[in-house]
């Protein structure tokens, strides 16, 4: 329908409007770059670095790992996570195809930085080098998430077409694996250590993240003797960089010690601007939470050995059902919130959490809100809520801008405990290396809690440090996993404090029931619609 | 037209619009108005040029002849000019003039011409007149039905041209009446009346309406055309229909109004009346919004609900291809074309006041349980889900024995006073019109707290001027709009306040003052927020202007040049101030706040529509039955936005400004990041051929080049034809018309645009977003990147229409209907993407839809004593089907929602479970299928197990029904009685499906919701296995997550309904009456909006939805509206 008079026409129109002081027909916006303009500076190659960065994880995803594990319980809503761990999630699980997405989209930003950042003019090549190695660990960490969740996923180290995405197929979680590991060997040889970044550049991935993702790795898969060699570079060795436990295990996860000497890889916020808020749905009531979402299990307080390294359960531990809280690992009080805790409020003052049903003092200037209720309230739902995390300094609404570590230190040394281990290598110089410097640190002073134990499973005895060590921190769904004992933790009632019916479950509050079925729920489903666009997915067995 | 138009020299009646049984008359004059104000596309008379040829022929036969093919009108009386007088005249495109110098040359007549009036008079009064006839003088006064005079009306002695006018009060004097004549009085939009002359020398005549519609004068793009010659689906609306209707807005007034314009009015909060509006269905899936043009200018959907609604003469609604093709690029969903009202040529000055005061009450459709019994039920579901009970029997007897609450709901809801008021004054002299209007609207929320509402203050000046061949018309209009709002969201407040238990231990406020929070309302106190949590300020200015210039080259040819622009400036300023909460009376220590922040916001945005048009307008009639009209025009349309916002938190709590601990929200931003721009260029024309009034022929098309899209793929062409044929204007049908009446076929099909996608799309853009990381604390900025599609073009719909008119019984029933048929093609889409890609993709032209429909439209009136009934019907339907689409199928959910695009079915219907009843036993539960994991007891959900696999799976999952509404309906009743009038408007859906999640279907919705309703009580026990609910499940239960955890229909309601929207009684004082008050009218009435409503589901209100007019949605439906309110008022009109 190209009509002569028309073009002329409408050439004819546009001089005239031009002459008028009407817009043009050719415009450009006025916030965005376009691909003219764009990789023309390194400031402006690094924005799409940051990006990446931003898509290693997220604050919702730590958090929510946490609960499909047995650490946690959430006790309100049907959260894709819920239908996950009590068995009922099938493949069109929005968490399925969440991950899955985000992954990706990480994985793109990366490629997309990694093939374009070399047309940057008269950018600095150390730099150049540096920060390409940063977007390649980023990479690697996504795969490792991907391929850890679901097995087999398509693997493809360069940006992929409309078409390919359309028809890609898996690739075999052995290859993918080898990829992260050569990855990770070559990004390693790259970046600088802890100790060699400017200050400012706290919070990017060095030389030491690189190791301990690998150390990561290569646990998932059991391979002792790799996760051995790669603990090794870390502990004791201050060439690949500088790290030590922090004094205080409380103090870990305050604000004032970010970046301390245990960090090796965190999550970054930045106060005010760049917070995350899911402390609003887990701290008590009364320090100025909105509701209880999810809350700690019982099966969790109850790894928490006696200060006398003794399990609860044990011979002699002294545990007192009716006093449960006495004399536990000090670790339990600082991450989670139980009957009778004490809360430091932001101004100094010390505030005892009601959680018993009943238990509220009447002149309680905080109200009874903390109390466990029952479900389906606004409380908890399990008679206990969480500290650790809490950062004192949030603005009303919880937003914190504190740090969420993602790799620290004492994982390496349970990592190295754990390997060590099962290799049979497990002896007091490994025990006095790992474990009791862990201990030490959480505050255990009784001798027998310290040395090196003699009697005991010592496996149990490792597997329990790196629960109550690192729970909720988003670790604990991968050791079950690896452990192949999600079948059993997974299954069954998990449990609350001890405020329920007397004769239900010894007075436990019984949550509840999960189920896991070990034939199908070791790997997540293929997201169905992703299956659906593209058949050449496959799907997982079961699904 | 020209013709009858102007035998009315003064063009119009002067009294007010009483009766709404005179609405279709008076937009008859209204429109005729509009014409001679010179918009229309009809030149004036001046340069007219006649053909004649008359050998010997009375002078009489000449000057009629020259009336048939001019506008003007001869006035003279018979006694001093001969028109019988015999003569002989042969020119070709003479002038007007010339010919009446020729033939009245030599004779004592002289003429002169005032406007279309040609006055002939003697010019020697001394001079003995010939044929002076002998005769009495005849005096009377003509009136309507309804006692009003006629003002203008021809009064003629039959078979002379002997006659005169009526004056203001409808007075005439006729002389040299003979003895046994017949006089002839006629106006138009009256049947004219032929009375025998009696002894008596006064004669009254009463005109009745003439009903013929097909007369009626309907704008159309660019221009204005007879009823009877549209032959596309044109359908004007009336100012009656919106005039004294106690509504927000225009959008409002619409609904109901037009078949198959479609609107919904999703909120009635006064700061977010926020309406879809649909002409014709669903066509594409991107943009389905009309195109507005407000006397003659494109102008943003959202200036339409600025304007004033009693400054509006009428709305035409263009909805096929064939009226709204000249449109082009934006016309493909249809045209809403506003005109407002303009002065009258050679009027005093009218002066019109209005009022209208009443009370919006809140209609809160559900209510909750009684306390003691919500404690039963909670226990009860707890207990079914295997949990131990949480309220102990002392604690529900002492709910019952104490008594309840007040429910929180109630608490924040209050009755609200709602004002308009206009005045305005119109008139016009020789040679220019003026309208002046200044509305003010003011309507408080239904929200308790600090004064919410809004107020509306519209000014409007519409002039015209003609100075010899030129007539500028100049329109201004100025509306501010002032809106408080909470700081809150609307849905929020109003669920935090719904779900709470009348518990009487519940309190919102203590003794002190302070706000309470409780065990299950421990965030927010929606009553703090109300009352102490500061305001959302609104001020937004809109001024339109527009300057029209009409040059008359020579006859039948104008230049024409329109101007204008559409200028707004908003402003919004949020102040939040903290409020603190308190768990208990007792608590001494806030256990939160809200706005802890107390963030300070401003938001400012100017946006610039420019519109300039030239254009050139035929219009001429070729030996006396070949009608030419043409149109060709350039157009721009340029569009600037132009916002920054800023945003600080920890501000004073009292001024808002800045303090030491002050931080500026990094989500504030300047301008180049609110700045959107782009611009159209267009060609366009009409040409169109009539014959004799029976066939008429019409060719129109645009030519647009859009900024939207790359310099390849700018320009598109859109084009229509159309043909009407008048049946019953044919020889053969001369006794189907003296039988039945008027037949109108017409059809059109024509290719349409849209061109609604967003802006640079064609670019691959990276976008810097704020605080993307951060490092050593720092926050850095991260860069996203959107891809191009460089291949993007237009949305083409190929639009095919047919239609019917016809009148019966006397024109008194009218009848319209239409068929149409869309077909869209190259929808922009936007793919589905495997994620594995790792981002978006930027849409492309792929999909394709197919919209059919109908319509009917009906008008019936009829008298029977004083009683004059008007009744008006329109019925329409749509439905849209998929044809192509990435991947054949698109699934997305929302909450439990779930919705499908799929080839074959409309658009993103509702997709998900089939219930098939309860398990009503173990037996059934073991042998039924149920879903993969899930356990589930008697009284829960069974799914239909579709592929009958035994297990409930994504593969048993349905088309479930969609959300867009059908078989829509309008019905208005009008009736008048003496002084009295009263009208009904009765509007409604004949079919919608409506999915509706959340505490209102979901007994203690997710542990959210802590009280039931009373209208959730049909759950299944064992003793009521019919029930309409599952049996109760606390929340996170496997039994709740079977019930309610899925998309199902379980979740989907019947949204049909019949509402009544308006009920209006009115009594007009006698103007005897009024004029000793100094008044020309004085009407009076009482008004009630919303009275009632029929539908199934009598807890929600069945406007309510989750889709956009685009039936894009942003979540699913929690049914968390603003409560439909139910107005009662009343209302003065006055004239002087």
């Amino acid at each position: 329908m190209k009509l002569n008079f028309l073009k002329y026409s409408a050439v004819a129109v546009v001089f005239l409007a031009s002459l008028s002081g009407c817009q043009d027909l050719d415009l450009a916006p006025t916030d965005k770059f376009t691909e003219a303009n764009y990789w023309t500076s390194a400031e402006k190659a690094s924005m799409v670095l940051n990006t990446a960065y931003g898509q290693l994880t997220s604050s919702g995803r730590y958090f929510s790992n946490e609960s499909l594990s047995d650490n946690m319980y959430e006790g309100r809503g049907n959260s894709s996570e819920k239908m996950i761990s009590s068995g009922q999630a099938d493949a069109s699980n929005s968490r399925f195809s969440e991950e899955w997405k985000n992954s990706y989209a990480g994985i793109k930003t990366c490629n997309v930085f990694l093939e374009n950042v070399d047309k940057v003019p008269n950018m600095n090549e150390t730099l150049r080098t540096r920060m390409k190695a940063e977007a390649r660990f980023i990479r690697a960490w996504l795969y490792l998430q991907l391929t850890t969740w679901y097995g087999d996923v398509p693997l493809f180290e360069k940006d992929i077409t409309l078409e390919e995405s359309k028809s890609i197929s898996r690739t075999p979680k052995a290859a993918i694996l080898t990829f992260i590991y050569n990855e990770l060997d070559e990004v390693e040889a790259v970046l600088p250590t802890n100790t060699e970044y400017a200050e400012a550049d706290r919070g990017r991935i060095t030389k030491g993240a690189a190791i301990a993702l690998k150390a990561r790795a290569y646990l998932y898969q059991n391979d002792w003797a790799n996760v051995v060699a790669a603990c090794e570079k870390l502990i004791g060795n201050t060439s690949n960089g500088t790290y030590a436990l922090f004094s205080s295990y409380e103090g870990i996860f305050k604000p004032e010690n970010e970046y301390n000497s245990e960090v090796i890889l965190d999550y970054q916020y930045v106060p005010s601007v760049r917070v995350w808020e899911e402390m609003y749905d887990l701290a008590p009531l009364s320090v100025g939470a909105r509701i209880n979402s999810k809350a700690p299990t019982q099966e969790l307080v109850d790894d928490y050995i006696m200060m006398n390294g003794k399990a609860i359960k044990e011979a002699n531990s002294g545990y007192d059902e009716s006093n449960p809280y006495k004399n536990r690992d000090p670790r339990f009080a600082a991450t989670i919130v139980y009957h009778g805790a004490k809360w430091v409020r932001p101004d100094g003052t010390i505030q005892t959490i009601y959680i018993k049903p009943g238990s509220t003092p009447s002149d309680n200037i905080y109200g009874n809100v903390d109390e466990y209720i029952g479900a389906g309230s606004n409380s908890t739902s399990t008679g206990y809520y969480l500290r650790k995390n809490y950062d004192p300094t949030s603005e009303i609404g919880m937003k914190s801008g504190l740090n969420l570590i993602l790799i620290r230190y004492a994982d390496v040394l349970l990592m190295y405990a754990e390997a060590m281990n099962e290799l049979g290598k497990m002896d007091e110089a490994v025990w006095n290396k790992t474990i009791r410097p862990l201990r030490e640190r959480a505050g255990f002073t009784d001798a027998p809690s310290l040395i090196y134990p003699t009697e005991g499973n010592m496996q149990t005895i490792i597997r329990r440090e790196r629960r109550v060590e690192l729970a909720m921190e988003g670790l604990r769904i991968f050791d079950i996993r690896r452990w192949k004992t999600a079948e059993n933790v997974l299954n069954g009632y998990p449990h609350g404090a001890q405020f329920g019916e007397a004769s239900i479950d010894n007075g436990y509050i019984r949550l509840e029931k999960r189920t896991f079925n070990a034939e199908r729920d070791y790997l997540w489903a293929v997201p169905l619609s992703q299956k659906d666009l593209n058949p050449n997915l496959g799907q997982n067995p079961g699904y | 037209m020209i013709n009858i138009l102007c035998r009315n020299p003064y063009g119009l009646k002067n009294h007010k619009l009483t009766h709404l049984v005179r609405i279709m008359k008076l937009s008859v004059f209204l429109l005729f108005v509009f014409v001679c104000s010179g918009l229309a596309e009809n030149a004036t008379s001046q340069n007219a040029k006649v053909t004649l040829n008359k050998q010997n022929v009375a002078v009489s036969e000449i000057l009629n002849e020259i009336e048939n093919q001019t506008e003007y009108l001869f006035l003279y009386n018979k006694k001093n000019v001969n028109v019988e007088r015999r003569t002989s005249l042969n020119v070709t495109n003479e002038s007007v003039a010339g010919i009446l110098n020729k033939i009245f040359s030599n004779t004592n007549v002289s003429y002169e011409m005032e406007g279309k009036h040609i006055v002939l008079s003697k010019h020697d009064a001394a001079i003995t007149v010939t044929n002076q006839e002998s005769g009495r003088t005849l005096t009377g006064v003509v009136k309507d039905e309804n006692g009003e005079p006629v003002i203008g009306a021809n009064v003629m002695v039959e078979g002379s041209t002997n006659g005169t006018i009526t004056d203001i009060d409808g007075n005439y004097s006729l002389q040299g009446v003979p003895a046994k004549a017949i006089i002839r009085v006629s106006y138009i939009g009256y049947l004219t009346q032929e009375v025998p002359v009696k002894k008596e020398n006064t004669l009254n005549v009463v005109l009745k309406e003439d009903t013929k519609t097909l007369d009626e004068v309907v704008v159309i793009a660019y221009g204005t055309a007879q009823r009877k010659s549209i032959v596309g689906a044109v359908d004007q609306i009336s100012s009656g229909v919106i005039e004294d209707r106690p509504v927000g807005n225009i959008s409002q007034a619409l609904q109901g109004a037009s078949a198959n314009l479609v609107i919904q009015q999703k909120s009635f909060n006064p700061n977010d009346n926020s309406v879809n509006i649909n002409i014709r269905g669903i066509s594409t899936m991107n943009n389905n919004d009309p195109l507005v043009v407000i006397d003659g200018l494109v102008v943003e959907q959202s200036s339409m609900n600025n304007l004033n609604p009693s400054d509006i003469e009428n709305i035409s609604v263009l909805k096929d291809a064939g009226s709204a093709a000249i449109y082009g690029s934006r016309s493909a969903n249809g045209v809403i074309l506003i005109t407002t009202k303009k002065g009258k040529k050679d009027e005093k000055p009218v002066i019109k006041f209005s009022g209208m005061v009443g009370s919006q009450n809140p209609h809160v459709l559900y209510k909750p349980v009684q306390g003691y019994e919500n404690a039963i039920l909670r226990n009860q579901a707890l207990v079914n889900g295997g949990s131990a009970p949480i309220y102990s029997p002392s604690q529900i007897q002492s709910f019952q024995e104490n008594g309840d609450s007040e429910w929180f709901l109630n608490q924040i809801m209050k009755n609200a006073l709602q004002q308009n008021y206009n005045l305005s004054i119109s008139g016009g002299s020789k040679n220019s019109t003026y309208m002046i209007s200044g509305g003010y609207y003011d309507q408080e929320s239904n929200f308790t707290g600090s004064n919410y509402g809004v107020k509306r203050y519209n000014f409007r000046s519409n002039t015209t001027t003609e100075y010899q061949r030129l007539k500028l018309t100049t329109s201004m209009a100025y509306a501010r709009t002032d809106g408080t709002d909470h700081t809150s969201s609307t849905g929020t407040l109003i669920v935090d306040a719904s779900r709470i238990p009348v518990y009487n231990t519940y309190s919102m406020k203590d003794a002190n003052g302070r706000y309470l929070v409780n065990d299950v309302l421990s965030e927010f106190n929606p009553l703090g927020i109300l009352e102490a949590g500061g305001k959302t300020m609104k001020d937004e200015d809109n001024f339109t202007g527009s300057v029209n210039a009409d040059f008359s080259i020579i006859d039948g040819l104008k230049l024409r040049g329109v101007f204008g622009g559409d200028l707004r400036s908003n402003h919004r300023l949020i102040m939040r101030k903290q409020v603190p909460f308190y768990a208990s009376e007792t608590a001494t220590v806030p256990s939160g706040y809200a706005n802890s922040n107390r963030e300070t916001e401003d938001y400012n945005e100017k946006v610039l529509f420019l519109n300039s048009q030239v254009m050139l307008d035929f219009n001429r009639t070729f030996g006396k039955v070949h009608q030419v009209t043409g149109l060709l025009g350039f157009s721009n349309e340029s569009y600037t936005r132009k916002a920054n916002e800023i945003k600080k938190k920890f501000t004073d709590p009292d001024l808002g400004i800045p303090v030491s601990e002050t931080e500026i929200l990094t989500s504030s931003y300047n301008t180049p990041n609110g700045t959107i721009q782009r611009s159209l260029y267009s060609v366009f024309g009409r040409a169109g051929y009539s014959y004799d009034g029976k066939y008429y022929g019409e060719f129109s098309f645009r030519y647009d080049g859009s900024s939207k899209f790359n310099s390849d793929n700018r320009w598109g062409f859109f084009p229509s034809v159309s043909g009407g044929w008048r049946v019953s204007e044919e020889a053969f049908m001369t006794d189907y018309r003296e039988k039945f009446g008027e037949l109108k076929l017409r059809g059109s099909y024509g290719i349409l645009g849209n061109q609604n996608v967003d802006d640079y799309q064609y670019q691959t853009t990276y976008n810097i977003n704020n605080n993307a990381y951060g490092f050593n604390n720092v926050s850095v900025a991260g860069t996203g990147f959107t891809f191009a599609n460089k291949e993007l073009k237009w949305e083409l719909s190929k639009t095919f229409n047919v239609g019917v008119d016809a009148t019966f019984f006397n024109n008194a029933l009218y009848a319209s209907v239409d068929y149409f048929n869309k077909r869209t093609s190259d929808i922009l889409i936007t793919p589905e993407v495997p994620t594995v890609y790792g981002g978006a993709v930027p849409k492309y032209n792929a999909g394709e839809m197919l919209n059919q429909g109908w319509e009917i439209s009906l008008g019936y009136r009829f008298k029977k004593g004083d009683f004059r009934h008007n009744i008006g019907l329109n019925l329409a339907d749509s439905w849209n089907e998929v044809l192509a689409f990435d991947g054949n199928e698109q699934i997305s959910s929302s909450d439990q929602m779930q919705r499908i695009i799929r080839v074959g079915l409309p658009f993103n219907s509702y997709y998900g479970y089939k219930t098939d009843g309860y398990f009503q036993n173990l037996d059934e539960v073991k042998n039924g299928a149920i879903p993969v994991g899930a356990t589930v007891q008697p009284g829960d959900v069974r799914y239909v197990d579709r592929d009958n696999n035994g297990v409930i799976d994504d593969k048993d999952r349905f088309v479930l029904g969609n959300a867009f509404p059908r078989y829509t309906y309008g019905i208005t009743y009008d009736m008048s009685w003496k002084n009295f009038d009263f009208s009904l408007l009765l509007q409604g859906v004949g079919k919608r499906s409506m999915f509706l999640r959340g505490e209102l279907v979901e007994p203690f919705h997710s542990n959210y919701s802590y009280t039931m309703f009373t209208h959730q009580l049909d759950y299944w026990t064992p003793v009521n296995p019919d029930a309409r609910w599952p049996r109760l499940a606390a929340p996170g239960t496997a039994s709740n997550t079977n019930n309610y955890g899925k998309s199902s229909d379980l979740y989907l309601f019947n949204a049909a309904y019949l509402r009544v929207k308006n009920i209006q009684l009115g009594y007009t004082m006698p103007k005897v009456l009024s004029q000793k008050i100094g008044m020309q009218k004085l009407r009076g009435y009482v008004t009630a909006q919303n009275l009632l409503t029929l539908t199934k589901n009598g807890f929600i209100d069945p406007e309510s939805t989750e889709f956009g007019s685009n039936m894009g949605n942003n979540g699913a439906n929690s049914g968390r509206n603003y409560p439909t309110p139910i107005y009662v008022g009343f209302g003065l009109d006055i004239e002087f």
